[in-house]
C-alpha cells in the first residue's frame, strides 16, 4: 500500500472537484438549501384546524358549542355561512377542514333532554391529519357534553372513570422538526457520496484517463481509497456543518453523544461509498451512473422510515428495510438526538450498519477490477 | 524462458476476441532491448488491441506473452513499473495544469518525493512546457499536450515505452521533432514500441510488424520488407508495400 | 416549426431507446416499479400500535381493560411487564412506542366512583405516529369511560341519559381514512416529474457534451425542433407510465377515481409537458450532464415531495415557503389529482390549476427557445 499514491490521487480529486466552478454551489450551498427547506417544510403537526359553520339555531347552547371549539387553541372558525350548499362548497374547495351544521332545533332538543344531533363533515383527504382532527373534535364535544350534563342535572356526576395521564417522551411537544431535521444529515451524506463516488470513477473511464491509470502500478484498492477519501472528508464536513446548523439554527435538542454520531456516520459511509463503487462498476457512462444512483436512492429514502413509518408498511417491505443502511442510521441519529441513548441501546443498529457496510463495500471492491474489459 | 535472451517483449499465438469478433488472431513476434519497433496496419487491424494487451489494460483471450520478464496474463501488475504508455487519445487530466498532472503521476509511480523537484524540471525542460506549467491543460495547443503526455509517460524512466499512434492529428513539423526525440530515447537504451499508419514514420523503425485484420502479414526491417514484397522494383517504398499488402492479395 | 423534422428526430430517438435496453428500462420500467412499490408500501396510517402494559393492580377489572385494549384494532399488546424501568428500556430501543401503566389501587378507585389515574408513556419522536397514537388512546379511554358512566347511571337508578350533543362526524372525500388514497396520486406526480425532467435534461445535455448541437446548427433543422423531437418519445413513455400506474392503482390498491378519466389524461399530458420542458431548460442552461442532473434533482425531487401539499400541508409552512409552493408544478397536479380522485370535482372547480400548468408550460418552453435562438439555433 502506497500512501503517496493515495494522497496524490485524493489531492487530484479535490483539485478537480473544486476547480469546476459549477460544482462549488452544489457542494457548498445545496446542502444548506436542502436543510432549510426540510427544516421549515416537513411538518405534519395539527396546529390549525379551519372550521366553517352554519348556526341556524343562534342560541346560548349553540354559542357554547362555538366557544368550546374556539377555546381549544387548535380550532379556528374561519367561515360563517347561511346555506348548507355554501358550506359544502368551501369544504370541496379546501377552504376549511371541518364543516359544522347546527340545525334550528338544536337548543330545544337539548333543553328537552333529548340528544341533539349536529352534523360535522371532515375533509379526510389527508387521512393521517384528518384522524387527528377528528379525535380533537370528539374531545371538544365530550367536554361540552360534560358541561351540559352538569348544567342540566345540577348534580355532581362523579363516577369511577379513568383519568389517562399521557406523558410524551423524547419530543414532548410533538415538534415535527425535532423528528425530521436530524435525519437530514443522513439524507445529504447519502446523496452526496452515492453520486460523487460513482461519477468520479466513471468520469475517468469516459474521458479515457482510466486507461492511463491502469498502465501505472497503482493497485485497485489504492485507486478506491484515493477516490473515496475526498468524499469521506466532504461528507464528514457536511455532517458537522449540518449538525451545528440543526442545533443552533433550528434549536433541535441534542441529548446524546456527538462522538457517537460521528462514529455512526463513518459506519454509514462504508455502505454508501460501497454502493457508489458498485454503481460505478455496473455503469459505463456518467449518465447511466447518475440514473442508477438516483433510482437506488429514491427507494432507500422512501423505505427508510424518514417520512413514512416502517411500522405502517406491509410486512414484506418491513423486512426489506433491514437491507437499507438509511434505516439504521436514522434510528441511531434519532436515538442520539432525541432519546440520548448510547451504544448500550443502539448496538444492534451499529452492528447491522457495520456488517451491511462491510459486505457492500467488500463485494463492490471485489467487482472492481483494474482492467477495461 | 525459452532462450529469449535480450527480448523485452515476446508474444506467441496471442489472441483477443470480443464476443465473436476476432480482433487479434494468434500473432507472434518479439522485440529486442533498445529497439525501435513499429506495429503497422490500417485502422481496425488490431494495433491498439495488441498494445493494450501488452500494457495490461485488457486481458488476452488466449496465447502467451511476456513484457519486461513478466507474464501478461498473470503478472500484469508487475509489468507496470517498467513501462510507459501513451494512448492515441489524450488521456491526461484536461482540467489540471501540466504541473499538477506531472506531480500526480510522480506520486502514482512512487518516485521518491526528494527527487520530484529534479524530475519536474527534467520533464518540463524536455517537453519545453516551462512557460505553461500553470495553465489549464485543456487550453494548451495539441502539440504541447502531446509533449506533456509523452513527458508523463517517461516520468518514471521506463525501460519500454508504448506509443499508440502517438502522432495522429499532429502537424508534420511537430511530428518530425517527435521522431527526433524518439531516436534520442532509443539512443539512451529505451525500447520503443510504436503503432502507426504513417509509412514515413515506419521508416524510422528498426523493425516492423505489419498486421491486417488481426493477422501478421509481414515482418522485418523496412528494407527487408520492401525487397521481399517488391523484389523487382528496388525504388519502391513502404507506402507501396503497405498499399499492396493491405488492399489486394489476401481478401 | 416543421413537423416533419420533429417527426424524423423523434423517430431516431425512439429507435435509440428501443435498442438501448438500459435506457428503456430506466425510462419506463423503473418509474412504474417505483410508483407501484411506493403505492403499496407507503402509508401514514397507524394501526396495531405496539403497546406494553405494566399492570401493578392485577385485578379482574385491570385484566379486562388490557384485554379490551389488545382486542381493539388500534393497539397490540406485545409486552406484559413488571415495572416501568423495563418499559423505559423498550421505549429507548424503539421496539415499542407506547406503555400503559396501571397503578396499584386502580380498581379500588374505580369501584369507589373516584377518578382512577392511569399513566400512558408515549414515544413522541415521530410526531405523526405519536399524535395518532395519542388520539387513539384518548378515544379508547373515552369510550371505556362512557361505558362506566352508563353503568353508573344504571346503578344509581336513573334513566339512561343521552349525551346532549350528538356529534355525527362524517368523513368526506376519503371515507375510510386510508392514506393510500392520497399517497398514490402524490407519488405519481413526484415520480413523473423526476423522471421527465431528469431524462430529458440528461439526454439533451449529452447532445451538448458530444457536440451534436453544433452539428444541428449546420442542418436545416432548428434547435427547437430538434429538442422537441428528442423529447417526444419520453413524453409518450411518461404518459404510458401514468396510465398504467392509474390502472394498477385501481386494480391493486383500490384507489378509485371519482371524476372523469379524460380530465386525468388531460392533466397528465400538460404536467408531463411541463416536466419535459423543465428538463429541456435545465440542459440548455447548463450544457453539462453532471450539473444538469444535480439541478434536476434539486428542482424536481425535493420540491415535488416537500413543497407540493403531498404529505406536508402547506398551511404548516412559514409564509416564504408557502409562496414557493405556488411555483412548484406538482402542487397543481396534486391538487388536480386530489380533486379528480377524491373529491369528484370537474373542470368547473379545477380550471385554475389546469390554467396555471398551461401557463408554466408556455413560460418554460419559451424561455428555453429564447435561449436557443440567442445561441443561433
Amino acid at each position: 500500500m502506497s500512501w503517496i499514491r493515495i494522497r496524490e490521487l485524493a489531492r487530484k480529486e479535490f483539485i478537480q472537484l473544486f476547480r469546476d466552478k459549477k460544482n462549488r454551489p452544489l457542494l457548498i450551498i445545496a446542502p444548506f438549501v436542502q436543510l432549510l427547506v426540510f427544516g421549515y417544510v416537513l411538518s405534519t403537526d395539527v396546529r390549525d384546524v379551519r372550521v366553517g359553520i352554519i348556526d341556524q339555531s343562534r342560541t346560548r347552547e349553540s354559542r357554547m358549542l362555538r366557544d368550546s371549539l374556539e377555546a381549544n387553541q387548535t380550532f379556528r372558525i374561519t367561515h360563517y355561512k347561511d346555506h348548507p350548499k355554501e358550506l359544502e362548497e368551501i369544504l370541496l374547495r379546501r377552504k376549511v377542514d371541518l364543516a359544522v351544521k347546527i340545525g334550528p332545533d338544536f337548543s330545544e332538543r337539548i333543553r328537552r333532554g333529548d340528544s341533539s344531533p349536529i352534523q360535522i363533515l371532515a375533509d379526510g383527504s389527508m387521512s393521517n391529519m384528518a384522524s387527528v382532527k377528528i379525535a380533537y373534535t370528539s374531545l371538544v364535544l365530550d367536554k361540552l357534553n360534560q358541561n351540559l350534563i352538569r348544567e342540566l342535572y345540577h348534580q355532581k356526576m362523579d363516577y369511577g372513570k379513568i383519568d389517562a395521564r399521557i406523558r410524551t417522551w423524547y419530543n414532548p411537544n410533538l415538534e415535527s422538526r425535532n423528528f425530521y431535521v436530524p435525519g437530514i444529515v443522513a439524507f445529504l451524506v447519502m446523496l452526496l457520496t452515492l453520486l460523487l463516488t460513482s461519477i468520479a470513477i466513471i468520469r475517468e473511464k469516459e474521458v479515457g484517463t482510466m486507461e492511463q491509470l491502469i498502465v501505472t502500478p497503482m493497485k485497485p484498492y489504492e485507486l478506491i481509497l484515493g477516490k473515496t477519501i475526498p468524499y469521506i472528508i466532504i461528507a464528514l464536513a457536511h455532517m458537522i456543518a449540518v449538525t451545528l446548523f440543526a442545533i443552533f439554527w433550528f434549536h433541535i435538542p441534542m441529548v446524546g453523544s456527538a462522538f457517537l454520531l460521528f462514529f455512526a456516520i463513518c459506519l454509514f459511509l462504508l455502505s454508501t461509498l460501497g454502493i457508489g463503487l458498485f454503481i460505478s462498476t455496473v455503469s459505463s457512462t456518467q449518465q447511466q451512473a447518475m440514473m442508477t444512483t438516483f433510482f437506488f436512492f429514491i427507494p432507500f429514502f422512501m423505505l427508510s422510515g424518514f417520512v413514512f413509518p416502517i411500522a405502517s408498511m406491509p410486512t414484506v417491505f418491513q423486512w426489506l428495510t433491514y437491507l437499507n443502511p438509511l434505516r439504521y442510521i436514522l434510528i441511531i441519529i434519532r436515538g442520539i438526538f432525541l432519546k440520548g441513548v448510547g451504544l448500550g441501546v443502539l448496538w444492534p443498529e451499529f452492528l447491522s450498519l457495520m456488517v451491511l457496510g462491510l459486505i457492500v463495500f467488500a463485494s463492490a471492491v471485489k467487482r472492481f477490477r483494474k482492467r477495461l474489459d | 524462458m525459452t532462450g529469449l535472451g535480450s527480448d523485452v517483449v515476446y508474444v506467441k499465438d496471442l489472441e483477443k476476441r470480443f464476443g465473436r469478433f476476432v480482433a487479434v488472431d494468434k500473432i507472434s513476434f518479439s522485440v529486442k532491448k533498445g529497439e525501435v519497433f513499429g506495429l503497422l496496419g490500417p485502422n481496425g487491424a488490431g494495433k491498439s488491441t495488441t498494445i493494450r494487451m501488452l500494457c495490461g489494460i485488457i486481458t488476452p483471450t488466449s496465447g502467451y506473452g511476456r513484457v519486461a520478464d513478466h507474464d501478461i496474463f498473470y503478472e500484469a501488475e508487475g509489468i507496470k513499473h517498467s513501462i510507459g504508455y501513451m494512448s492515441q487519445k489524450f488521456s491526461l487530466y484536461e482540467d489540471l495544469t501540466p504541473f499538477e498532472n506531472i506531480r500526480f503521476y510522480l506520486g502514482v509511480y512512487e518516485v521518491p518525493p526528494e527527487q520530484w523537484k529534479d524530475r519536474i524540471e527534467w520533464v518540463l525542460d524536455m517537453t519545453r512546457l516551462h512557460d505553461v506549467r500553470d495553465r489549464i491543460t485543456r487550453e494548451l495547443p495539441p502539440g504541447s499536450r502531446q509533449r506533456l503526455a509523452l513527458g508523463c509517460a517517461l516520468l518514471h524512466r521506463p525501460e519500454i515505452l508504448f506509443l499508440d499512434e502517438p502522432t495522429s492529428g499532429v502537424d508534420p513539423i511537430t511530428r518530425r521533432h517527435f521522431w527526433g526525440f524518439i531516436d534520442h530515447l532509443a539512443g539512451e537504451g529505451v525500447t520503443v514500441f510504436v503503432t502507426t499508419h504513417y509509412m514515413d514514420e515506419a521508416r524510422s523503425c528498426e523493425r516492423i510488424v505489419m498486421i491486417n485484420e488481426g493477422k501478421i502479414v509481414v515482418t522485418g526491417s523496412p528494407s527487408e520488407i520492401i525487397s521481399e514484397v517488391f523484389p523487382d522494383t528496388p525504388d519502391s517504398d513502404l507506402n507501396d508495400v503497405f498499399i499492396e499488402l493491405m488492399s489486394g492479395r489476401d481478401s | 416549426m416543421n413537423l416533419i423534422n420533429i417527426k424524423a428526430v423523434s423517430r431516431k430517438e425512439f429507435y435509440h431507446l428501443i435498442r438501448d435496453f438500459r435506457s428503456m428500462y430506466l425510462a419506463f420500467i423503473i418509474p412504474l416499479l417505483l410508483i407501484l412499490m411506493f403505492g403499496y408500501a407507503l402509508s401514514l396510517d397507524v394501526d396495531n400500535v405496539k403497546t406494553m402494559v405494566v399492570d401493578h393492580d392485577r385485578t379482574e377489572l385491570s385484566r379486562d381493560f388490557i384485554r379490551k385494549l389488545d382486542a381493539s384494532s388500534y393497539f397490540k399488546v406485545i409486552y406484559h411487564l413488571r415495572d416501568t424501568v423495563a418499559a423505559i428500556r423498550y421505549l429507548d430501543q424503539g421496539s415499542t412506542t407506547m406503555a400503559v401503566v396501571i397503578p396499584p389501587g386502580w380498581t379500588e378507585d374505580i369501584k369507589a366512583d373516584r377518578e382512577a389515574q392511569m399513566q400512558v408513556l408515549l414515544d413522541g419522536s415521530d410526531p405523526n405516529f405519536a399524535s395518532l397514537s395519542r388520539g387513539y388512546i384518548t378515544a379508547f379511554v373515552e369510550a371505556y369511560n362512557r361505558d362506566r358512566f352508563i353503568d353508573f347511571l344504571n346503578r344509581s337508578g336513573k334513566e339512561r341519559i343521552e349525551p346532549p350533543v350528538d356529534g355525527r362526524i362524517r368523513v368526506w372525500f376519503n371515507e375510510d381514512l386510508e392514506s393510500q388514497n392520497f399517497i398514490v396520486p402524490g407519488i405519481i406526480a413526484i415520480i413523473i416529474m423526476i423522471v421527465g425532467a431528469m431524462l430529458t435534461s440528461l439526454v439533451i445535455a449529452r447532445e451538448y457534451e458530444n457536440g451534436t448541437m453544433e452539428t444541428v446548427r449546420s442542418l436545416p433543422i432548428r434547435g427547437g425542433e430538434f429538442l422537441i423531437g428528442k423529447a417526444i418519445p419520453y413524453f409518450l413513455i411518461a404518459l404510458t407510465d401514468v396510465l398504467v400506474a392509474v390502472f394498477m392503482g385501481q386494480v391493486l390498491f383500490g384507489v378509485v377515481m371519482k371524476s372523469s378519466f379524460w380530465l386525468m389524461v388531460l392533466a397528465s399530458t400538460i404536467y408531463i409537458s411541463v416536466a419535459l420542458s423543465l428538463g429541456l431548460l435545465i440542459s440548455i442552461a447548463t450544457k453539462s450532464q453532471l450539473v444538469a442532473n444535480q439541478i434536476a434533482i434539486l428542482v424536481t425531487f425535493l420540491p415535488s415531495m416537500l413543497l407540493s401539499n403531498f404529505v406536508f400541508p402547506v398551511e404548516n409552512m412559514p409564509k416564504v415557503f408557502q409562496l414557493l409552493t405556488y411555483i412548484v408544478p406538482a402542487t397543481y397536479f396534486i391538487d388536480i389529482l386530489n380533486g379528480l380522485y377524491l373529491r369528484g370535482l370537474g373542470l368547473d372547480h379545477l380550471w385554475p390549476s389546469y390554467l396555471v400548468l398551461v401557463g408554466m408550460l408556455v413560460v418554460l418552453s419559451n424561455i428555453g427557445f429564447a435561449i436557443l435562438k440567442k445561441e443561433g439555433m
